[in-house]
């Protein structure tokens, strides 16, 4: 029988492969490291140094060989760094004081890249980084922690945080499935797994129960009961088979939608586009059969760092994904930051109630060294395609007035740079306050589209904590009181004549997406796996019928009849 | 001993790149080497010593070597020097 080990599912499906540790952040290994005698331990730092060298010049080899000689030239510093004769010495200094290879490793490292950070000049201060990288790579060497290295097996990755950059760093297809020890939804790593559909357990520190997995542990993972099998037996390898096949018969069968429109049988079109985190989720999104980007949440540009990132920064991550987006268009919601996700350079005080804060484009409209960079480099990203401006949180028409007139200063300094932009990206507003629900019709005279936000819409409208397991019996999206203000959102742009999409949870939900279409939405983005299953379902439904639907359902008076009648009938 | 002068001609002075072919191109030698510069002489060999003293364009180093190959050492790496590294 093979050891069941439980965590928290948060991305279903079944995964079989070799667990590959893949931690980057290493406390929760320095804690729990057990060092020898200091010989010892300078013995284990001196073979961690070769060991390492030896590693990175198989690697330098690999990348010249791919003519990847900028890269190879950097990898080979590195490779001195490690084999410095003044690094061992530090090092060996460092194991007299803290007896304890890695934090040693770890201490020389960092003392030299505070060293360079102290330099005049802007490059060699920035070296720093580079040392603290050759530091993690030789503490991670003797704490066992494995460099993902890309084999051709498929490994399950595991590890009480793993930085985003490794998921994102890895080709989809490498990775089987993700086991994360914190126990967060939100976790950075996590919603690029979402994106990617990479089967996702977490909340393995809980009892230390990731210590139990090892690396090179055959597992299966099953992301919707949240169970790991470590080293399971060929019978219970047979049981899982099953499952598995029926998943791959439906991932099949949604493949071959991919390069199908959305359109019903009586040929109405609906755009289907992807919510994606980072401009590196777009190849997956569009491998799903995604129509461009609804929703490009660009807070993570902001997160995991000290600073606020500059125009460049931000202009390369929109461009990409801009580019990437080929023909079709890409929203970016500029900052969407408040009390509940705090920044070190924000200092925005803790609050009693975050989500009715000081947040989005409230920090926007008064943080102008903020704002400008980003409008500044969403701009000059419409050069490379389609982009668009996307405000989040507005509640009247003066906050967006505001925002255009910024958008226009924006430009102007841009001309001054004499750095070219796209003067006609468009500009919109996500719905997602009852205030501006009701406002639409006012609104749609000055934006260009609508996009219903309806996570918050939901919690706004039926003063509903999402979070919150007591009253999640309320939280529902077909409230009467929430269709009403959707059906309005979606009347208000038909009659201006701009767009109305939907980038909120709802869009996913294929019954939604028919009560949607016949409003007449536009668009509907959406995290890109739910794209196949709900091109389905529009596939499926005429516009006539999704219309009796539609007039029946704005006879119901409670949500639940709602969803079960849809049920029923779709 | 022999030594040489030379100036950092190359737009981003010696960092990562071609502080590691400097340090390459003098492990290739016997003698020991030493670079000296803003009053400071360290090991040519070491890549963090090199780099900890940010060397920019315009910088003056002088290179002195001491060993059995000593002036090839010093030609090879003025030359690198005066070559700015195979940039630009």
């Amino acid at each position: 029988m093979a050891e069941v080990i439980r965590g928290k599912g948060v991305i279903s499906g079944i995964a079989v492969g070799k667990i590959m540790l893949a931690g980057q952040n290493l406390d929760g290994y320095l804690v729990h490291y057990k060092a020898g005698s200091k010989e010892e331990e300078k013995e284990k730092a001196r073979a961690a140094l070769t060991a390492v060298a030896e590693n990175l010049r198989t690697s330098i080899e690999r990348l010249k060989k791919q003519g990847m000689v900028e890269q190879a030239a950097i990898m080979e510093a590195h490779r001195m760094m490690v084999q410095d004769p003044m690094m061992e010495e530090n090092i060996m200094a460092k194991i007299e004081e803290t007896a304890s290879a890695p934090h040693a490793v770890l201490k020389a490292a960092e003392a030299q890249a505070v060293l360079f950070e102290q330099m005049a000049d802007e490059y060699f201060a920035a070296r720093a980084v580079d040392l603290r990288d050759v530091g993690k790579r030789v503490a991670k060497f003797i704490l066992g922690v494995k460099e993902p290295e890309i084999g051709d097996e498929k490994v399950i990755l595991c590890g009480r945080e793993i930085e985003p950059s490794v998921i994102a760093g890895m080709p989809t297809e490498n990775i089987a499935g993700v086991l994360l020890g914190s126990g967060s939804t939100t976790a950075h790593a996590v919603i690029i797994a979402k994106a990617r559909a990479i089967p996702t357990i977490v909340g393995l520190n809980k009892e230390d129960r990731i210590d139990k997995i090892k690396d090179g542990d055959h597992v299966i993972l099953d992301g919707e009961r949240g169970e790991i099998l470590v080293n399971p037996s060929a019978e219970e390898r047979a049981r899982y088979d099953e499952r598995i096949r029926k998943q791959q018969e439906l991932a099949a069968h949604y493949a071959a939608l991919k390069d199908l429109p959305a359109v019903t049988p009586d040929g109405i079109k609906i755009d289907l586009m992807a919510n994606i985190g980072s401009h590196m989720d777009v190849d997956n999104a569009l491998s799903y059969g995604a129509e461009g980007v609804g929703l490009f949440r660009s807070e993570f540009v902001f997160m995991g760092r000290q600073d606020i990132p500059n125009e460049e920064d931000q202009f390369k991550a929109y461009k990409e994904a801009v580019e990437k987006c080929g023909g079709h268009l890409c929203v970016i919601r500029t900052m969407d930051i408040g009390g509940d996700k705090p920044l070190p350079y924000l200092n925005i005080p803790k609050e009693e109630n975050p989500f009715l804060g000081y947040r989005a484009v409230r920090i926007s409209l008064e943080r102008h060294d903020l704002f400008l960079p980003q409008l500044k480099a969403i701009l000059r990203a419409g050069v490379y395609g389609k982009a668009a401006i996307m405000i989040p949180m507005i509640i009247n028409v003066a906050e967006f007035k505001k925002v255009k007139e910024l958008i226009e200063e924006a430009k102007l300094e841009l001309a001054h740079e004499g750095k070219s932009y796209a003067d006609n990206v468009q500009v919109g507003i996500m719905v997602e306050t009852p205030a501006a629900a009701i406002m639409t019709p006012v609104f749609a005279k000055y934006v260009d589209f609508f996009s219903i936000g309806t996570n918050d819409l939901v919690q706004y409208t039926l003063a509903c904590d999402r979070g919150n397991a007591s009253i999640s019996h309320l939280y529902n999206h077909f409230n009467p009181a929430v269709l009403r203000l959707i059906r309005r959102t979606i009347t208000s742009a038909r009659e201006a004549g701009i767009w109305a999409g939907m980038c909120g949870e709802m869009a996913s939900d294929p019954n939604a997406a028919v009560l949607l279409m016949a409003m007449g939405i536009h668009e509907l983005s959406m995290s890109a796996p739910s794209i196949p299953r709900v091109k389905e379902k529009l596939r499926a439904v005429s516009s006539i019928q999704a219309k009796e639907v539609l007039s029946d359902v704005m006879k119901m008076e409670d949500a639940d009849e709602i969803k079960a009648y849809l049920q029923k009938v779709l | 001993m022999t030594q040489e002068v030379v100036t950092i001609e190359n737009k981003t002075g010696i960092h990562a790149r071609p502080a590691s072919i400097f340090v390459q191109t003098a492990t290739k030698f016997k003698s020991k080497i030493q670079l000296k510069a803003k009053g400071k002489t360290v090991d040519a060999k070491s890549i963090l010593m090199i780099m900890s003293l940010g060397l920019v364009k315009g910088t003056e180093i002088t290179i002195l070597a001491d060993g059995p190959d000593e002036a090839d050492a010093v030609k090879a790496l003025k030359d690198l020097v005066d070559s700015k590294f195979g940039e630009e």
